[in-house]
């Protein structure tokens, strides 16, 4: 835990060190803090759809509403970027909290298109002439570009992307927190009745339609903070900044990654982040790839990976980590007298197994 | 009053290029429980081949059978070798898989026919001045696709209804482990389901290659419109495929006419939901009754 953290604050500044300035730099440092972002929408996507099964393919609607929020907060009303970062967060929170309410009646395929209505409308709406005077219709919102401040730089000699970096994994570290806590409380085990079971978690005395409403409003403001962070990250917001297969992706992460899990959410977030850099690497190194056109072909590529890695880790990567470990011999509530048996080898492979179940 | 017949003849017109699509995409949820994202770029693949092989041989209805036959091995080759692997796992894995196949069939289908739209031939009964019903003008090709969804979605209910070949795939679709247990080939019926709904797929694009232009990008606009049509009439339903593409089409139009083309969209997809809001299961779909 602690050299976890050690590495976690020393990240940014292992570039300037000899042997990490070949593989690290800011642009690293950039994309560490881009993986911060999708810890946290992925997280609450991971509330919403892992925990609670309600599948949402608009999941993306959300992040951008943060974004808009943050920025209309930030360049009309002036407030300084934590402020602006909670408010939108808290305020998509609650429109995902009201669009539960309608939710509350779909359920499967209609839920899941009645979702991705919301991110095919939104570019439409975000530039309505109605209020393209806070959206800025087609162009968007550019915010002033994150400013360090002095005592950091004068002190830390820190950039921009380092203090972005430190800003992001904070609260990405605090979000994760929540959500560990939210799901080891009431809260949590009771969006995991309703998954498993509607009836059975009514029967329970669970208020499905308020658990139901509190998982969309929570995975919201997860959203929503991601987004505001997104925007603090890239200062400019536009109508196409998220769209449709941004929305999609972020599901087949959270699916890739592992459901209902907190390292789920974070291996999601690693391999949205490195996804396009994987698929380079493959492209460059593929034996007799430009016989076969790898380079006009990266969409195929990467959709075969996709295909391949659900075959091979139907559960995601947190599941299948989950599954060794319990089948390992004297994993976890298992004996530890069979480990200790099996490590000694007294028995042959198979009876040490035998006891050991 | 004429603009609003004519508006809505139109509406009619791009509703019946979503009810095509929506219809295919009924056939497979009926007898797989799959929402495929992978229709549309399925579609234009095959339509694709029906351009190569109407290039090889410039007879629009021998091409038009050739690619059904080969649409028919399409269909069951993914079947076979994507979905089978993921069908026993969880509920959200098949659909990643068919997203999974968008990407491989649109990178594929630029890599081969390259991305500027090409000429595709339309039947010669479709060709000539469009049709006049009263003060509205209907182009043919759309009166065309209009008939052609009729007649799939009556062949769709005669197999589904009068078959036993489609009782059995409405009984492995509703219950894989009681269908196999009663002697039905449960992957023989679920390869069937993708072998039949890519060929209304193909006959889909094939018909609305000449209105939309033949590109790798043909369907990309009109699947989502299908998914809310089919999502509106009801999934399990052929009919709900059609009313809900008319009337997804038509909304449009009027929407786009009368309030706003700005808002078009939107007003399509709040009039859709507010129907599904008091239907939750769309206009014709069976209500799911669990039991505990």
């Amino acid at each position: 835990m602690a050299a976890g953290l050690a590495v976690l604050i020393a990240f940014p500044y292992l570039y300037r060190l000899p042997f990490f300035d070949n593989y690290l730099s800011d642009f690293r440092t950039f994309q560490a803090t881009r993986f911060a972002i999708w810890i946290i929408v992925l997280m609450g996507l991971n509330l919403l759809t892992g925990y609670s099964g309600q599948i949402s393919l608009g999941h993306a609607a959300f992040v951008a509403v943060g974004a808009y929020i943050a920025a209309i907060l930030m360049k009309d009303a002036g407030l300084p970027v934590f402020a602006a970062v909670l408010a939108a967060a808290l305020l998509t929170g609650l429109l995902g909290f009201l669009i539960g309410a309608p939710a509350l009646r779909l359920s499967g395929p209609y839920l899941a298109i009645a979702t991705l209505a919301l991110i095919i409308v939104l570019p439409q709406i975000l530039k309505h002439p109605s209020i393209d005077q806070w959206t800025g219709g087609v162009s968007g919102i550019r915010i002033s570009s994150p400013r360090v401040p002095a005592s950091m730089h004068n002190n830390l000699d820190m950039n921009t992307d380092q203090w972005l970096y430190y800003n992001c994994m904070l609260a990405a570290l605090i979000m994760t927190a929540m959500a560990w806590s939210v799901t080891r409380s009431r809260l949590g085990r009771a969006f995991i009745a309703l998954r498993d079971s509607e009836i059975g978690a009514q029967q329970m005395g669970i208020n499905v339609s308020l658990y139901k409403m509190t998982a969309f409003g929570l995975s919201s403001l997860y959203a929503g903070a991601g987004g505001a962070l997104y925007l603090y990250q890239q200062y400019y917001v536009g109508p196409t900044s998220f769209d449709i297969t941004f929305s999609l992706t972020l599901l087949i992460m959270i699916v890739l990654g592992g459901l209902a899990s907190i390292s789920g959410a974070v291996f999601a977030a690693l391999i949205f982040t490195v996804k396009d850099d994987l698929t380079n690497f493959i492209v460059a190194h593929i034996p007799f790839g430009e016989k076969i056109g790898i380079e006009s072909s990266r969409g195929a590529l990467f959709g075969l990976l996709l295909i391949v890695s659900i075959i091979f880790t139907p559960r995601g990567i947190a599941g299948n980590l989950r599954k060794q470990k319990e089948a390992r011999p004297g994993g976890p509530r298992k004996s530890r007298i069979a480990a200790l048996v099996n490590k000694i080898g007294l028995f042959s492979r198979k009876e040490a197994q035998a006891s050991s179940d | 009053m004429d603009q609003f017949i004519q508006q809505f003849a139109t509406g009619l017109s791009t509703g019946s290029l979503y009810a095509i699509i929506a219809l295919a995409l009924v056939l497979i949820y009926r007898s797989t429980g799959i929402v495929n994202f992978a229709q549309g770029e399925m579609a234009m693949f095959m339509t694709f081949t029906a351009w190569s092989v109407w290039n090889w041989d410039s007879n629009f209805w021998l091409a038009f059978f050739i690619t059904l036959i080969i649409a028919a091995a399409f269909g069951a080759l993914i079947e076979l070798v994507a979905l089978r692997p993921v069908e026993s796992g969880p509920v959200l894995n098949p659909i990643i898989v068919t997203i999974g196949l968008v990407l491989i069939l649109d990178s594929l289908a630029l890599r081969i026919w390259q991305g500027q739209p090409k000429p595709f031939p339309s039947p010669a009964m479709f060709k000539g001045a469009p049709l006049s019903i009263g003060p509205a003008d209907i182009s043919r090709t759309n009166v065309g696709v209009f008939c052609m969804s009729l007649l799939i979605m009556a062949l769709i209910y005669l197999f589904f209804n009068k078959t036993k070949v489609g009782l059995a795939m409405r009984a492995t679709a509703q219950d894989r482990v009681a269908g196999s247990l009663v002697g039905i080939r449960v992957g023989r019926m679920l390869a069937l389901g993708w072998v039949l709904s890519s060929m209304v797929g193909a006959v889909a694009g094939m018909l609305l290659a000449p209105t939309l232009f033949l590109s790798p990008t043909m369907m990309a606009g009109a699947l989502l419109f299908a998914f809310a049509a089919a999502v509106l009439g009801g999934l399990d339903s052929p009919v709900g495929a059609i009313v809900g593409g008319l009337t997804m089409g038509v909304v449009q139009n009027m929407a786009g006419t009368y309030i706003g083309s700005n808002i078009d969209i939107t007003v399509a997809f709040v009039v859709i939901i507010a129907i599904l809001l008091v239907r939750p299961r769309g206009l014709f779909g069976r209500k799911a009754i669990q039991r505990v």
